[in-house]
């Protein structure tokens, strides 16, 4: 199948593809955009509108609210103002009718919020939030420490307790996570993996997405510009997927290469020393691997875009031919993703060596958990073998697709393509 | 000598019968024309011979192989649905044309820059396709057809949509490509040109062949007692005349049979008499056009017998 046909088609693809600006573009642009995009909602999720917030804080008793006030002090959002916090000492007696008082400023926002701590607190913890927005996660979460920390501090002033138990008791449960691993024992865990497991997971995913619409649009152009019979008078239709595939694959792995050279070398070169927690856990043999299994995939996902666009004459009906293919991309990035929350998600575990599924899931498990030799060759073999499979059903359906013209076919129609002799 | 043989190919979609037991022979050195209306099964006979679809039955050969990967390299394949890379160069289109073909190096640059010479396109190589107007893609599209120096040209309704300078450059390419001993076949359903280029034709229609043969046969067999006539006046008289079998009207000129092949003289000293302006008597002739539509009857809107 390969010959000096195939050898052209690849060429021209490379052509078209590796030496074209998008390519160059995209390369560069797309670590950009993704920095860029984790940058943008960090700074959406800290962003406060700019303007100070204005918070009363109400205690039964005028001790607590002084202490309340003093620890506040230290805090960076008091400091820097863009919470303002005043207090006020009233009775729960009287919260409804001030309340009503506050009603319009609450609703016009001039006031974010009244937040009522009420002597009972120093018994049930319990403090009374009242705003137009109660849900907001940040605000209560800048609150929750120090009003918890007055709490336990008044509470227990009154008992006679030594200050270091007191230390004790204040103190949050300081986990240092070790990662057991068959080669090299027990090792302390930063959080370098997990950003290389967001690393893998996204690059994958989006290279696959765009990398196959990208065959799909060729052959949808190839079709519609009536190129497609030149080229079968020339190269058979099996040459020509094989070309093509061929030709985006090496672009693909190429472009993955490209993305993953600061990993690798900042795996293979102390050139750059990164903070302890930060250090990468992951070999060259893993990545490696990745970029084999890349490969494998890739052509998979290709031979199946390619013969969707062979099926349809214009994008616009493909898009809805598509799906079936883009669910086998967008599930295991959701199976990835949930992995990064829980490593030992059955789920992960087992598509991991999927086929499809291990394309995009196995490299974040890899990162996270240790993952056995023989796992990582089960993947290989899988991905293989439906590649295998696939190639000729799709270059079936691709030789029937390409002269296909007028009427968007019935998928039961496309299924009898299969055995058609063309 | 038979170059390429084509015999008894089938094709069926569906219900539809495109082509039925199909065979010809294309001999050597020889412009062959494969004729037939819209939808006769010309493209479909062409598509099998290039093994773009799989006959049902039915096989080509072309010198002792069947048709294939290694018959097409050997092919200049023009197809009626034809296109380009509209983002490539003209030159790149060019060479990668000619690399499916297996034809690389100088000897094709060489020969890329002679036609594009000729064509006109000169200063167009390194222009994107998308940026030359339509005549020229036609132009860049039969070159890439025949550049890689082709034994065998196929091409489908290859003058569908060229201006007639363009057209009589490529007549005149074709009719290098047959002194040089090259097999031409060609499909049309513009008589004019079949009959002025043609040796050999077959004559498709529904999918079956009505006819085929060298055009000088065939001529010989259809012209016996017929006479092709231009005139201006009112030849109604002839209509039930004792000398003529059949008067049809082709358009541009009228066929007249005879009943008997040696009276043609007979028609002539008729008309003259009758004062018909006759512009072009010719007896024992017949036009490509009068055989075709003989042969597959003539098309409903085309005013029906006279």
């Amino acid at each position: 199948m390969i010959n000096y046909r195939t050898i052209a088609v690849i060429k021209r693809e490379l052509k078209e593809k590796l030496l074209s600006k998008g390519f160059i573009i995209m390369t560069i642009m797309l670590p950009l955009l993704m920095f860029g995009f984790i940058g943008l909602q960090t700074f959406l999720m800290t962003f406060d509108g700019g303007e100070r917030q204005k918070i009363e804080i109400i205690t039964e008793s005028e001790e607590l609210g002084k202490k309340l006030e003093t620890e506040l002090k230290d805090y960076e959002f008091i400091k820097d103002s863009s919470v303002v916090s005043s207090f006020i000492t009233m009775d729960s007696g009287a919260l409804t009718s001030y309340l009503e008082i506050r009603n319009d400023d609450l609703i016009s926002e001039s006031l974010s919020g009244i937040m009522f701590i009420p002597d009972s607190a120093l018994v049930n913890k319990k403090i009374y939030y009242y705003s137009k927005a109660p849900k907001s996660i940040r605000m209560l979460d800048r609150f929750n420490g120090p009003i918890n920390k007055v709490l336990v501090e008044t509470y227990f002033s009154t008992r006679d307790i030594p200050p270091e138990e007191l230390q004790f008791a204040r103190m949050n449960v300081d986990i240092t996570k070790f990662k057991i691993s068959e080669e090299e024992g027990i090792k302390e865990e930063g959080f370098g993996n997990l950003v290389l497991a967001y690393l893998f997971t996204f690059l994958l995913y989006i290279s696959l997405l765009m990398m196959g619409s990208m065959m799909m649009q060729s052959v949808i152009q190839e079709k519609t510009n009536r190129i497609v019979e030149v080229l079968l008078s020339s190269v058979t239709s099996r040459e020509l997927l094989a070309g093509k595939i061929i030709g985006s694959t090496i672009t693909g792995v190429l472009q993955m290469l490209i993305w993953l050279s600061p990993v690798i070398m900042l795996i293979s070169t102390t050139w750059f020393a990164l903070p302890e927690e930060l250090t990468l856990d992951v070999t060259g043999g893993q990545i490696l691997y990745l970029l084999i299994n890349f490969l494998i995939g890739l052509a998979t996902y290709l031979g199946l875009f390619g013969t969707i666009g062979s099926i349809f004459d214009s994008p616009q009906d493909a898009q809805s031919g598509m799906w079936p293919i883009m669910m086998l991309i967008i599930i295991p990035f959701f199976i990835s993703m949930s992995m990064i929350e829980n490593p030992s998600n059955p789920i992960a575990g087992i598509s991991s060596m999927l086929p499809f599924a291990s394309i995009i899931v196995m490299p974040a498990k890899m990162t996270l958990v240790d993952v056995p030799l023989w796992q990582f060759l089960v993947s290989i073999v899988v991905n293989l073998a439906t590649l295998i499979l696939i190639f000729p059903v799709a270059g079936k359906i691709y030789r029937v697709g390409l002269l296909w013209t007028g009427k968007k076919p019935k998928w039961s129609e496309v299924i009898k393509w299969i055995k058609y002799k063309y | 000598m038979i170059a390429l043989e084509v015999k008894n190919l089938r094709k069926t979609f569906g219900n539809l019968v495109a082509v039925d037991d199909a065979s010809f022979e294309v001999p050597e050195g020889s412009i062959f024309g494969l004729l037939g209306r819209n939808g006769a099964g010309k493209t479909t006979t062409i598509r099998m011979i290039m093994n773009i679809y799989l006959p049902e039955s039915g096989e080509v050969i072309y010198k002792g192989i069947q048709s294939g990967p290694e018959f097409n390299s050997k092919v200049g394949y023009l197809p009626e649905e034809r296109g380009l890379y509209k983002k490539m160069k003209v030159i790149d289109t060019l060479n990668f044309f000619a690399e499916v073909k297996g034809k690389t190096g100088r000897t094709v640059a060489k020969k890329a820059k002679e036609y594009l010479e000729r064509f006109e396109l000169a200063d167009r190589a390194n222009s994107k396709i998308e940026d030359l107007s339509k005549g020229n893609q036609q132009k860049v599209q039969f070159i890439a057809t025949i550049l890689h120096d082709p034994e065998i040209l196929i091409l489908d309704e290859l003058f569908s949509g060229l201006d007639p300078i363009n057209t009589n450059l490529l007549k005149e390419i074709i009719l290098e490509m047959k002194e040089k001993g090259k097999v031409i076949l060609f499909s049309t359903h513009i008589m004019d040109f079949a009959e002025k280029m043609c040796d050999h034709i077959a004559i498709i229609d529904k999918g079956k062949i009505k006819l085929n043969g060298s055009m000088r046969d065939i001529k010989k067999k259809y012209s016996q007692g017929n006479v092709s006539l231009n005139y201006e006046g009112d030849i109604s008289f002839l209509s039930g005349h004792p000398l003529v079998e059949q008067i049809s009207d082709y358009g541009n000129t009228t066929g007249i049979k005879l009943k008997n092949a040696d009276e043609s003289q007979d028609l002539l000293k008729l008309l003259v008499e009758r004062g018909i302006n006759v512009k072009r008597f010719d007896a024992n002739d017949i036009s490509l056009q009068e055989i075709f539509i003989d042969t597959v009857g003539k098309e409903k809107n085309n005013g029906g017998a006279l």
